[in-house]
């Protein structure tokens, strides 16, 4: 590959076969045969028509020079330095510190084919196009709430103002303050949702039982018909139905709000002894643990969780390493627990299964001191383990929190990024826009 | 490069003669005419830009594109003038434009004309590149979105460091005391009070605060061990005797630091409101309180409730531990940690909460069934939830069906994942800012005289974060020299005189630099740090009006000048000779010292006529073997202080070196006068003996002769030994090289300090008649005529300067010109240009 002879940065007459160029003050010498390697490239093209009118060569290159037979390109030269590796290497590489988008219209220009780029510079540009993806998705929802409303109908265009209000916090004032007073109304039902469980605050019903204060009932039947409310208006507003019903955050409004119904329904069917009361009021219970789904419900409301959520999306393997790790552990741990403690004679450690909790416990390192070793060998199993445990949780959490951290930095650079773009696109469209006036 | 630049002065005239009507320019030729300008534009399709030495070809019609740029302004500019304004220099000729710009940044800014996308070049600094869109008069909305992140990024970071930096450099300013009573009462007390390093007897007094500290929190916590409590008469449980005076002692120490502070605080306002003394406040107030309330209320009655008011401020003097924030960079990065990362705080209680509260209903379904169980409610489980989280474990509430032990494990789990996540965001934000402080703490000696020269305005504020950093470096290995006194004691004597004559902000700083450092030496101020610039003023200041009459007849004045010029001559020059030859480390910084040093010696010359006496200096220069605060000194820090006024743009190349020069020059001149006692070697060492046999001063006699360690005498006496005998000629050859060897880097560093303002180097070249010096002749031989004509010796120094300046070949004019009186008048109008170009 080295005898190939390198480009000649030489200015000065070309002799036969030669071609020179110049590309934003840098002087080339080329040689032909060499260029036509890839004949579609430009400066093939230019090798091939340099004899012909001047039109032609016009097309393909800004300036030409007869007296020095040397063609003028108004390029980065930087740019050039690195695609004119492909007729000598067949593989182009991008110079640190250029910008690979930037590169890539290079390449294009010279009409030199993506595919000779390298596998090393093709990651890197991948990642810059796959942000420029994200920043560009992130942009065309901002340019979605700023449109105008193009709808005809009427109905069209109080689905939109309704699916404004609802979704978009930012877009008005009255939205915010829907978003705010949704919020709280979130905080208010988790609030009850905890306080009716304190017994000084319950009330005795007629068969003796206790049952949630009727305040508390009344705030908590408030808080679901907001939280109906809402679900409906932004479902009736949404443009997609299915899409919206599948998505996540909806997916739990729709579980926080749909035990309420059920457990009305339930009762109501209890009174009216169409089912048994006993499995009425069992299937009651079973639906309050639904309720905790609002607390997630907070969720569209912070980017945080938002992040974390992704976050944790992302590293699921990870986190399956940690469970598996966590597993192992507590398997080998419990059992030699087990053994170890079958000397004593009145020991916690009963069996293997029961013996998963203490492993569980001493591993995360809790330690609630409900079971504990009492021989010699089992307080040394109990540290090893909780050593083990230590690192079993910090190797697989790294990753993890390097997800999150990175994802969590990059949702705030693409933020200002997107900002930016429209900004620049208001500029651009401002400056075009002037520009016709003017003319 | 532009070949103008290099061209020697008689080719370029040749040259100007054969193309008188092409219009090759350059700043000795005539400009061209408008119409030469236009017609060269119409003739070529393409230009030639050169930015900081990279050549690049554009076509005007890709400039045309952004007509409102500096490029695009090119190509409307059809008079010479307007052409300077855009361009730094132009080649009708050659169809070239010559602009003194980073060329790394120009290759992007090019490309944006070209394809209409601006990309950042990667390892560009952010805020450098801003800088260069700026000159460019490129808006940087224009980035494109794959680089406008990372940009938008570093600049922010830059811009919070830089604010951030500016904000201590303002509360050290805001230590600025107006001329009420006392002020400098005042201000020796807040420099005790506030600033622990100023001196051994600040630092005495932070340790005693800090012990006073510890002491009241040791008796706070003693004062509720039940043994060491007394009864009262109503059978309550009050303080211990003993312990209660050690607490009243703390607090009145307490009481007595805090008025104090308040006392001799420049800014009653601020003071009251800064954290640090609200929470001194806070510590003290409740004792008080305290006191008042049981004084004011001794019934029986009323007693009980006001025990009660009691007890809560007993709580309240737990605040003081916090006073320890005032000592402790750790704990106030801490403060400022959490105050930044509130975002991620909140996130991590949120994370918590939520888990808090899906974990504790869980368990609380999970329970609630069991016998006897301790999940009575879900805020009853909340405390469980919370203690498994954070994996503390009591084992007081602990779950006991399978389901609840299931949903214990997760919680664990999901405990540890949730915790673990948002803190390596402020772990970042907190090592971030303590690296920050670590640095900042460490460059606070050389801060006083950064902080000094950007209140004269010396320092554009664009570049306040790169000279900051490199004078910090620097600053950092200063410092380290001066822990070695003997040093010191070198570098006052010496150094008085460089300082008077730079005509230059620069100059002033420097020279209170040599102040602060040379008085560290002295009984009164202990460490470098401790610089008393207000005062020194203030004796500047007397210093003027008793002398400011110039009351010397020219001709002795000159021949004064002459003979001052050659003691620094013979100070400097030999100096750099060790220099050359131990290059190690430190030796890039020596160089730009000795650099430093030359073009101070240099270009103050026109100072001298207006020093009110030379016997005055004379006099100063033996009187500062001892001591520092001589008559000389003042007076000529005063001097330069002075001019520092008249001309304040041709500073900023200077200060950078400031704050090295005068260590590592001692430091040097040091070795050299080991070099020169021990190995007898190239230093004239028989002008030492002989100034010494003829019994100049006894104190030198010794020195030179056993004592190494007190080796300021013995560089005076070089000094003025030098003054009277000319200097032999086996002197000249070690001379020349060391004036040649530096010359290079000297140019370097220069064009390096001042990338920024492209005006800098035709300053300094203007700055003084010197630059049309004598630079066509070898440096050698004209140190050798200077040196023969024994009095003459200000070409030398403008030697100096000749070679830093751009067209040397016209210095030899300058030599036949120069003389003792006429570089007062050359300086004025200098001055006025100097004013234009800002």
């Amino acid at each position: 590959m080295w005898t190939t002879p390198k480009p000649n940065y030489r200015p000065g007459l070309v002799s036969e076969g030669e071609i020179s160029v110049n590309i934003g003050g840098v002087r080339v010498v080329l040689f032909g045969d060499i260029l036509r390697r890839y004949p579609e490239s430009r400066l093939a093209e230019l090798l091939n028509c340099s004899t012909q009118n001047d039109e032609v060569i016009s097309s393909l290159c800004d300036d030409f020079d007869p007296n020095r037979k040397e063609f003028y390109f108004d390029r980065d030269p930087d740019a050039f330095k690195c695609i004119i590796d492909v007729y000598y290497f067949d593989e182009v590489h991008i110079r640190h510190g250029i910008c690979p988008i930037c590169f890539i219209k290079e390449m294009e220009f010279w009409k030199i084919d993506q595919s000779v780029l390298d596998e090393c510079c093709k990651s890197y540009l991948n990642e810059k196009e796959d942000e420029l993806k994200e920043i560009s998705n992130k942009v065309n929802i901002i340019l979605e709430d700023l449109e105008v409303d193009q709808c005809v109908t009427r109905a069209q265009r109080c689905q939109r103002f309704l699916w404004k209000l609802m979704e978009k916090p930012g877009s008005s004032l009255t939205a915010r303050i829907i978003a705010i007073a949704s919020f709280s109304f979130i905080l208010v039902s988790a609030v009850v949702m905890c306080v009716g469980t304190i017994p000084e605050l319950q009330v005795t019903d007629a068969e003796g039982k206790l049952v949630e204060h009727p305040t508390l009932e009344a705030i908590e039947t408030s808080c679901m018909l907001w939280f109906t409310a809402e679900y409906l208006l932004r479902l009736s507003s949404s443009p997609n139905k299915i899409r919206f019903a599948l998505s996540f955050m909806n997916v739990i409004d729709f579980m926080a709000i749909m035990p309420f119904y059920v457990v009305l329904s339930l009762t109501y069917l209890g009174t009216t002894s169409m089912m048994e009361l006993a499995n009425v009021q069992q299937a009651v219970q079973a639906l309050r643990i639904m309720r905790i789904a609002r607390i997630f419900k907070l969720a569209r409301h912070s980017s945080g969780l938002q992040t974390l959520t992704y976050a944790l999306k992302r590293s699921l393997k990870e986190l399956g390493l940690l469970l598996m790790y966590m597993g192992v552990g507590i398997f080998v741990f419990s059992a030699l627990a087990y053994t170890m403690e079958q000397s004593h004679p009145d020991t916690l450690f009963r069996s293997i299964p029961q013996s998963f909790w203490w492993a569980i416990i001493t591993m995360t390192t809790v330690g609630y001191g409900d079971i504990y070793p009492k021989t010699t060998l089992g307080k040394c199993n109990a540290a090893v383990s909780f050593l083990c445990g230590v690192i079993a949780i910090a190797l697989p959490i790294h990753p993890i929190i390097n997800n999150f951290v990175v994802f969590y930095n990059k949702q705030k650079v693409l933020e200002t990024a997107a900002k930016h773009e429209v900004e620049l696109m208001e500029l651009k469209s401002g400056s075009e826009a002037r520009r016709k006036s003017k003319n | 490069m532009f070949s103008s630049f290099l061209k020697p002065k008689a080719i370029m005239e040749k040259s100007l003669t054969e193309l008188n009507k092409a219009g090759c320019h350059s700043t000795s030729s005539l400009p061209p005419e408008p119409v030469d300008i236009i017609r060269n534009k119409s003739c070529f399709r393409r230009v030639r830009l050169n930015v900081g030495g990279l050549p690049h070809e554009v076509l005007w019609r890709t400039l045309d594109r952004l007509p409102r740029t500096r490029l695009g302004k090119l190509r409307d500019c059809n008079t010479h003038e307007s052409l300077m304004e855009v361009c730094d220099d132009f080649n009708l000729e050659e169809n070239e434009y010559f602009f003194d710009r980073h060329p790394g940044a120009f290759t992007s800014i090019l490309n944006f004309y070209r394809t209409g996308k601006l990309h950042m070049m990667e390892e560009m600094c952010a805020l450098s590149f801003s800088q260069e869109l700026d000159y460019w008069g490129i808006d940087e909305i224009y980035l494109e979105s794959c680089c406008q992140a990372r940009y938008h990024q570093k600049k922010e970071q830059m811009n919070e460091e830089l604010k951030r930096e500016a904000d201590n450099l303002k509360d050290r300013e805001g230590d600025e005391f107006d001329n009420t009573c006392c002020t400098e009462k005042r201000k020796k007390l807040w420099d005790l009070l506030e600033k622990p390093s100023s001196s051994v007897a600040a630092k005495v007094l932070a340790i005693i605060s800090i012990l006073f500290i510890v002491l009241s929190t040791i008796a706070l916590s003693l004062n509720t061990l039940p043994e060491l409590q007394d009864t009262d008469e109503f059978g309550q449980s009050s303080d211990n005797p003993q312990l209660a005076h050690v607490e009243a002692i703390c607090i009145a120490w307490f009481t007595m630091e805090y008025l104090l502070r308040f006392l001799s605080s420049p800014n009653k306002w601020k003071f009251f409101k800064g954290p640090l003394n609200v929470i001194d406040l806070l510590a003290i107030l409740p004792y008080y309180v305290t006191i008042f309330l049981t004084e004011s209320n001794k019934s029986v009655l009323q007693f009980q409730n006001v025990r009660r008011v009691v007890q809560i401020f007993r709580i309240m003097r737990i605040l003081r531990i916090l006073k320890l924030a005032r000592h402790s960079t750790g704990l106030q990065s801490l403060g400022f940690t959490l105050r930044r990362s509130y975002n991620e705080l909140g996130l991590l209680i949120l994370f918590l909460a939520m888990g808090i509260m899906i974990f504790s209903s869980l368990v609380f379904f999970a329970e609630k069934d069991e016998e006897d169980t301790k999940f009575k409610s879900i805020p009853a489980s909340f405390w469980w939830a919370t203690i498994t989280m954070t994996t503390v474990g009591y084992g007081d509430i602990y779950p006991k069906t399978l389901l609840g032990k299931i949903v214990g494990g997760l919680c664990c789990i999901a405990g540890v994942l949730v915790i673990a996540l948002p803190i390596p965001i402020i772990v970042n934000n907190f090592s971030e800012f303590y690296k920050e402080q670590k640095r900042q703490e460490k460059a606070l000696k050389r801060r006083e005289a950064l902080d000094r020269a950007k209140r004269n305005g010396s320092i554009v504020s664009m570049n306040l974060k790169e000279a900051f950093a490199r004078s910090a470096e620097l600053m950092d290995v200063v410092v380290e020299k001066n822990e070695r006194p003997h040093d010191n004691h070198l570098s006052p004597s010496r150094w008085k005189w460089t300082p008077k004559r730079a005509p230059s902000e620069a100059s002033s700083n420097r020279s209170f630099n040599v102040q602060e450092l040379g008085s560290s030496n002295n009984a009164r101020a202990t460490s470098p740090q401790g610089l008393n610039v207000q005062k020194l003023e203030e004796i500047y200041n007397q210093m003027a009006k008793t002398q400011s009459q110039p009351n010397l007849n020219a001709k002795d004045r000159g021949y004064r000048v002459c003979k001052q010029r050659d003691e620094i001559e013979l100070g400097t020059i030999p100096d750099h000779r060790p220099v050359l030859g131990t290059r190690e480390g430190v030796g890039d910084m020596k160089s730009l010292s000795s650099i430093d040093s030359y073009i101070s010696c240099a270009t103050d010359f026109q100072e001298n006529p207006r020093l009110p006496c030379s016997p005055a200096i004379d006099l100063g220069l033996q009187e500062s073997n001892r001591f520092c605060h001589s008559p000389a000194t003042t007076m000529s820090q005063h001097n330069s202080a002075k001019t520092a006024q008249q001309s304040p743009v041709e500073l900023v190349p200077m200060l950078t070196p400031v704050s090295i020069t005068k260590p590592s020059y001692s430091e040097t001149a040091r070795k050299f006068f080991f070099s020169g006692n021990s190995s007898k070697s190239l230093i004239p060492k028989g002008a030492c003996h002989s100034e010494v046999e003829s019994g100049l001063s006894p104190l030198s006699d010794s020195s030179v002769t056993s004592d190494h360690s007190l080796l300021s005498p013995e560089v005076s006496v070089y000094t003025t030994a030098s003054s009277r005998t000319p200097p032999k000629s086996p002197e000249n050859p070690s001379l020349a090289p060391t004036v040649f060897t530096f010359h290079d880097s000297s140019i370097s560093k220069y064009i390096d300090a001042d990338t920024d303002d492209d005006e800098h180097i035709r300053d300094i070249s203007d700055a003084s008649p010197s630059d049309h010096l004598l630079a066509g002749s070898s440096p050698k031989c004209s140190i050798t005529i200077n040196y023969q004509k024994g009095t003459n010796h200000l070409e030398a120094a403008q030697k100096m300067l000749g070679q830093t300046c751009l067209f040397p070949l016209e210095g030899i004019r300058g030599v036949a010109h120069e003389n003792h009186v006429g570089p007062e008048l050359g300086r004025r109008p200098k001055v006025e240009r100097g004013r234009q170009n800002t």
